[in-house]
């Protein structure tokens, strides 16, 4: 059983009063360039998913409490939460950093965008 | 056409005999489904000249004022809970004062059906039905949970604490169940012990 904390209004409870919701920060190709969206494009929308030994970024739900969507960082080994975050949020930075393979790649840019400034302020 | 006219759920439902906690429905309560920005100061001062309250603003919390209850859903979200009779006349003083500003009001008071559960053994029984740690400090009297309660989602509220009175809040089409379920897991034989030291029985 997991245990799940809401960053939302605070909630803490086991994931039946939670709903996940997949992998996190998927973008729909069509919502930028409708006009030209590639088959391979909409095919990795679709279907494509990672599949990571270890951090996992995805989005739950706080679905019995305050029903708001949110994201989470749960290690796929030790099924640990390792934090939450807004569900219009990156992850904070350390989260990131410590993302591996796959998930590294995809925020590598995004990281080099962040400013050290906002180090932690997002957790 | 003729008015609709309220019939309980529960009606036909024989009351309850050798339970260890007090059950009955609370009918005659009138419910609002209130939605609005917390944030925004237009939209609670409109609602607290209407409902007489501030609207509870921390998670999980209530407000009352009169007979008028305030109950927090969600950050955005509150149920606002009154005698049935006033219904129309708290519907329209709400849609007249947010007009204008986002937000809005439903009357949602056929939605759920309320099961009052009583007694000292009221929070052991509804353990048996949840995931919570209803007996820890933090669910005081004025507490309201939403959970995934036997099974189906729910609403709690704590109305006073020691003795225990809980409101529990259903979806109408899942009172009978919830009634039964009571029936079944309220039953004086199966009240529940919490872990620890016991006491030793006399042979």
């Amino acid at each position: 059983m997991l245990i799940v904390h809401c960053p939302v209004c605070g909630a803490e409870g086991d994931e039946t009063d939670f709903h996940y919701g997949g992998e996190a920060h998927i973008r729909r190709p069509a919502t930028e360039d409708p006009a030209s969206v590639s088959d391979a494009a909409q095919r990795d929308y679709l279907f494509m998913r990672r599949n990571p030994k270890g951090l996992h970024f995805e989005r739950w739900r706080c679905d019995r409490g305050c029903g708001k969507w949110f994201h989470a960082v749960r290690d796929t080994l030790t099924m640990d939460f390792k934090g939450t975050y807004g569900i219009t949020e990156l992850p904070p930075r350390a989260l990131m950093e410590a993302a591996t393979g796959e998930w590294a790649s995809f925020f590598k840019d995004k990281l080099a965008a962040v400013q050290p400034a906002r180090k932690g302020k997002s957790s | 056409m003729s008015e609709a006219q309220f019939e309980s759920a529960l009606q036909s439902r024989e009351g309850p005999a050798d339970l260890s906690v007090e059950i009955r429905e609370i009918t005659g309560r009138g419910m609002i489904d209130l939605r609005g920005l917390a944030g925004e100061r237009k939209f609670m001062a409109a609602v607290k000249e209407v409902l007489g309250l501030d609207l509870p603003k921390a998670p999980r919390t209530s407000a009352a004022w009169g007979d008028i209850q305030a109950l927090w859903l969600s950050t955005d979200q509150w149920l606002i809970l009154f005698p049935r009779a006033k219904t129309g006349e708290l519907l329209s003083a709400l849609r007249k004062a947010l007009a204008g500003i986002h937000s809005f009001a439903v009357d949602v008071s056929d939605m759920r059906s309320i099961i009052r559960v009583e007694g000292d053994d009221a929070r052991m029984v509804l353990l048996k039905g949840s995931t919570l740690d209803l007996l820890s400090p933090e669910y005081a009297a004025g507490t309201v949970r939403r959970l995934r309660f036997a099974e189906i989602a729910a609403l709690l509220h704590i109305v006073s604490a020691g003795p225990d009175v809980i409101d529990v809040y259903v979806f109408r089409s899942y009172a009978d169940y919830a009634w039964d379920w009571f029936l079944a897991n309220g039953r004086a034989v199966a009240a529940l012990r919490p872990f620890g030291r016991q006491a030793t029985p006399t042979v």
